[in-house]
C-alpha cells in the first residue's frame, strides 16, 4: 500500500539522497543516527471524559491525539458454541472443546474499534483504511489484548479507539499514530469490578480505584509499530519523507511485550534482564514512492519527442532501449525488482534484537507519567 | 435527566452556578502546533477545540470533505476551505459522525462563510486556505468555540482579516413551551441547556455591533428574540476581549524570547 506523502525532488537530489543513505554509516539528512527516533513530547490523561487519551508531538511538529472510551456490551454466544458436539466423531469433538476453550478464554476482534482520522483526507480513503487496519491488526494479532476486555461470561468491555492526526501528514504518520495510541492504551482504567462471577456486572463509581487496563506493576504492554526501512544494505529506522523518497524496502513491524503472559514466557532463553520478551505480532510491507515511479520511456520512443510510432523506432534502433536503461551516476532511478530477503531478516532481526529499538522506544514510553 | 428550571427564579443562578451574564472560563492558547502555518487551541468551559490552518497556499485536488467559502479555485479570492472533525471521543456518549454528517457540513459552510467575510481574501488570487479544526470534547456552543478558534488561528497564521470574528451563544431561560414573557435572556450556554432552552449562536466582527453570523436552530417566540440577541452580541465583545489578551500575550512573549525581530517593542503591541 502507498505512502502518498509527495515530495518535491529532483533525479539529482534523489539520487544524492539515495547515495549518502547508503554509505557506511548512513548519512542522514536531519543528523540522526540510523537507528535514532524523532525527538517527541508526550503526555498522557489530556481528556478527562476518556477512559484514557495521549497526545505526542514529533520534533518535526506533527502531533496526534488519541482517546480510547470503553462501554460495556453483552457477549452474544456464538452458534457453534454447544450445536458443534451433536455432529461428528471423536476428532471433531476435540476439535470443537479446543475451540470452544478459546471463545471462553480470549475475546473476539469486534471488541475493538479503530478510526484514524486525518485532516483533508477522506475516511474512505485507501491510505487512511490502510493505517487503521495495520494498526488494529498489531492490537489482535496478538490475543492478549482482546482477552483484557472480558468481564466475564455474558459480558465484556467494547472499546473504542479514535486517532486524530492534527497536524497536516508531513510524514507517513504509522509511527506517530502507533505510539500515540500505545501510550493512551498504557493510560486507560476501566471501572473497577464488584460483582462476581457471571452475574450482571456492576462497578465502582470511585475512578480513582480504577485499575490500569495494562497493570503497571505487570510487564506486558500494549504493541508498537515501528517503521523500518533498507536503502541497499543500511537499515534506518522512523525515516522522514525525504528518505522515504528514495527507500529500497519500507516495513511496518508490530511488536510487544508478552513477559508475563503464561504458557508462552514459560522457555525463557531470550529474556532479557529487566523481564522484557518481545514478541513479532505482524510485518506489513509498505510501498514507498520509489515504488510508485513509472520507469521512464527513452526519448527515442517517446512521441511527446516528435516519434510518431514508437514501436517503429525501437525496431530500428534496438540499442536505444540499453542506453536509456543503463543507470547513470548522480541522476535517481527507481529500485526495481523485490527486497533482498537477507536484509529483510536483518531488518526484523534489527527490532527484536534486545535493547534495540524496540526496547528503546518502549522504555521511553514507559517513563511518561501517567496522570 | 431534564434541566429543572424551576428553580432559576429562586436565586437567579443556573444549573452550573453562573449568573445571566457570565461566559464559563475561556482559556485559549495559540502556535500549539509547530508544522501548521496557523495553529490555536480554545476551551469554552468544558467544549475543547483545536484548530489548524494551512495557506493560504496553491489550492490542490479537492480529497477531503471540506466545505469552501467565498470564491474558489481560479477566481480572484482566496477559497477559505473548512474541514471539521468531530472526536468520537468528544460527546459522553461515543457517537461516530462521519464526514457526511449534516450538522457538520452545515457548521463547515458556517465558519467557512463568516471566516471568507472577514478576511481579506482578495489580496491571496487563485489560492487556498484550509481551516481544519478538531472538536476533543463538547459541552455546548460549539459552533461558537469553532468561530473562536478558527479566529485566532487565523491571526497566527498571519492572514489579513478586518476584525476578529468572536461568537458566543444566548439563550432564554424558561422554554418555547412555557411561553413566558418574563424569561430572562442567558449568556454562553452549556450541553444541558442547549438541549432543553431555546438558544442562539451569534457572531459580531470586533467589538463593533456588526453580526456575521446568526444562527438560531430552535422554536422561540420573536419577542424573546431581541433580548437574547442583545445579551449575545454583548457577550461577543467579551469573549473579542479574552481573545485579544491571548493574542497579545503570545505577541510579548514571542518579542520576549526574541522570536520577533528587534525592532518591534513592547508598546507597538499596545
Amino acid at each position: 500500500m502507498a505512502s502518498q506523502i509527495h515530495v518535491n525532488l529532483s533525479p539529482a537530489e534523489l539520487a544524492y539522497l539515495h547515495a549518502s543513505l547508503s554509505l557506511t554509516p548512513p548519512i542522514r539528512p536531519d543528523g540522526r543516527s540510523p537507528d535514532q527516533y524523532r525527538p517527541l513530547s508526550a503526555e498522557t490523561g489530556i481528556l478527562p471524559g476518556t477512559n484514557g487519551s495521549a497526545r505526542i508531538c514529533f520534533a518535526d511538529g506533527t502531533e496526534a491525539i488519541v482517546g480510547v472510551k470503553a462501554e460495556v456490551e453483552k457477549t452474544g454466544r456464538r452458534w457453534d458454541d454447544d450445536t458443534i458436539f451433536l455432529e461428528g466423531g471423536g476428532d471433531d469433538e476435540e476439535g470443537g472443546d479446543k475451540e470452544k476453550g478459546s471463545t471462553q478464554q480470549g475475546g473476539n476482534k469486534e471488541w475493538v474499534e479503530l478510526t484514524v482520522e486525518i485532516p483533508g483526507q477522506r475516511d474512505d480513503d485507501s491510505a487512511t483504511v490502510f493505517l487503521a487496519q495495520m494498526l488494529s491488526e498489531a492490537l489482535l494479532a496478538d490475543g492478549g489484548f482482546v482477552e483484557r476486555l472480558k468481564i466475564n461470561r455474558g459480558w465484556h468491555w467494547k472499546l473504542y479507539l479514535d486517532i486524530l492526526l492534527i497536524s497536516p501528514p508531513l510524514s507517513y504518520p504509522l509511527p506517530l499514530l502507533s505510539l500515540t495510541t500505545h501510550l493512551a492504551l498504557l493510560s486507560t482504567r476501566l471501572p473497577r469490578l464488584k460483582s462476581e462471577g457471571d452475574e450482571d456486572p456492576f462497578f465502582d463509581d470511585d475512578w480513582a480505584a480504577a485499575p490500569y487496563l495494562y497493570p503497571r506493576d505487570k510487564k506486558a504492554r500494549p504493541p508498537v509499530t515501528l517503521l523500518v526501512m533498507a536503502v541497499g544494505n543500511n537499515i534506518i529506522f522512523d525515516p522522514a519523507k525525504e528518505e522515504l523518497a528514495v527507500a529500497d524496502v519500507v516495513l511496518a513491524v508490530s511488536v510487544a511485550d508478552v513477559a508475563d503472559r503464561k504458557g508462552k514466557g514459560v522457555e525463557d532463553e531470550d529474556m532479557d534482564v529487566d523481564g522484557r520478551k518481545l514478541k513479532l505480532l505482524s510485518i506489513r510491507t509498505v510501498d514507498p514512492p520509489s515504488r510508485l515511479t513509472p520507469p521512464g520511456v527513452p526519448n527515442a520512443s517517446n512521441t511527446a519527442y516528435g516519434h510518431a510510432s514508437a514501436g517503429a523506432t525501437q525496431q530500428k534502433m534496438p540499442e536505444a532501449r540499453a542506453v536509456e536503461s543503463e543507470a547513470v551516476e548522480g541522476v535517481w532511478k527507481a529500485p526495481r525488482g523485490g527486497a533482498k530477503l537477507a536484509v529483510m531478516g536483518a531488518l526484523v532481526q534489527k527490532v527484536l534484537q534486545k535493547g534495540g529499538v524496540a526496547d528503546e522506544v518502549l522504555d521511553a514510553l514507559e517513563a511518561v507519567d501517567l496522570s | 435527566m431534564p434541566l429543572d428550571t424551576s428553580t432559576y427564579s429562586l436565586a437567579l443562578l443556573r444549573v452550573d452556578g453562573r449568573r445571566w451574564n457570565e461566559l464559563r472560563r475561556l482559556h485559549a492558547q495559540i502556535r500549539t502546533q509547530a508544522a501548521a502555518d496557523g495553529s490555536s487551541y480554545l476551551e469554552m468551559g468544558h467544549t475543547k477545540v483545536m484548530c489548524v490552518v494551512t495557506g493560504p497556499s496553491e489550492p490542490g485536488p479537492r480529497r477531503g470533505g471540506g466545505i469552501g467559502g467565498g470564491a474558489g479555485g481560479q477566481s480572484k479570492d482566496a477559497e477559505v476551505v473548512v474541514n471539521i472533525v468531530i472526536a468520537g471521543f468528544s460527546s459522553v456518549d461515543r457517537k461516530r459522525r462521519g464526514r457526511g454528517d449534516k450538522r457538520t457540513q452545515e457548521m463547515q459552510s458556517t465558519v467557512a462563510n463568516a471566516l471568507a467575510a472577514s478576511l481579506h481574501t482578495h489580496l491571496f488570487p487563485h489560492s487556498q486556505i484550509n481551516v481544519s479544526l478538531h472538536v476533543l470534547s463538547q459541552d455546548g456552543s460549539l459552533l461558537a468555540a469553532l468561530i473562536n478558534a478558527a479566529t485566532l488561528a487565523c491571526v497566527d497564521a498571519g492572514i489579513p482579516m478586518t476584525d476578529y470574528v468572536a461568537a458566543c451563544t444566548a439563550g432564554s431561560t424558561s422554554t418555547y413551551a412555557a411561553n413566558d414573557e418574563s424569561a430572562d435572556p442567558l449568556l454562553d450556554l452549556n450541553h444541558q441547556e442547549e438541549q432543553e432552552l431555546p438558544s442562539l449562536t451569534v457572531a459580531t466582527l470586533g467589538d463593533s455591533d456588526r453580526v456575521v453570523v446568526l444562527v438560531c436552530e430552535s422554536r422561540v417566540q420573536i419577542s424573546r428574540l431581541e433580548g437574547m440577541l442583545a445579551v449575545g452580541v454583548d457577550g461577543c465583545k467579551q469573549v473579542r476581549e479574552l481573545l485579544d489578551r491571548v493574542v497579545r500575550e503570545k505577541g510579548q512573549r514571542m518579542i520576549l524570547e526574541g522570536t520577533v525581530e528587534k525592532g518591534t517593542g513592547l508598546n507597538d503591541l499596545d
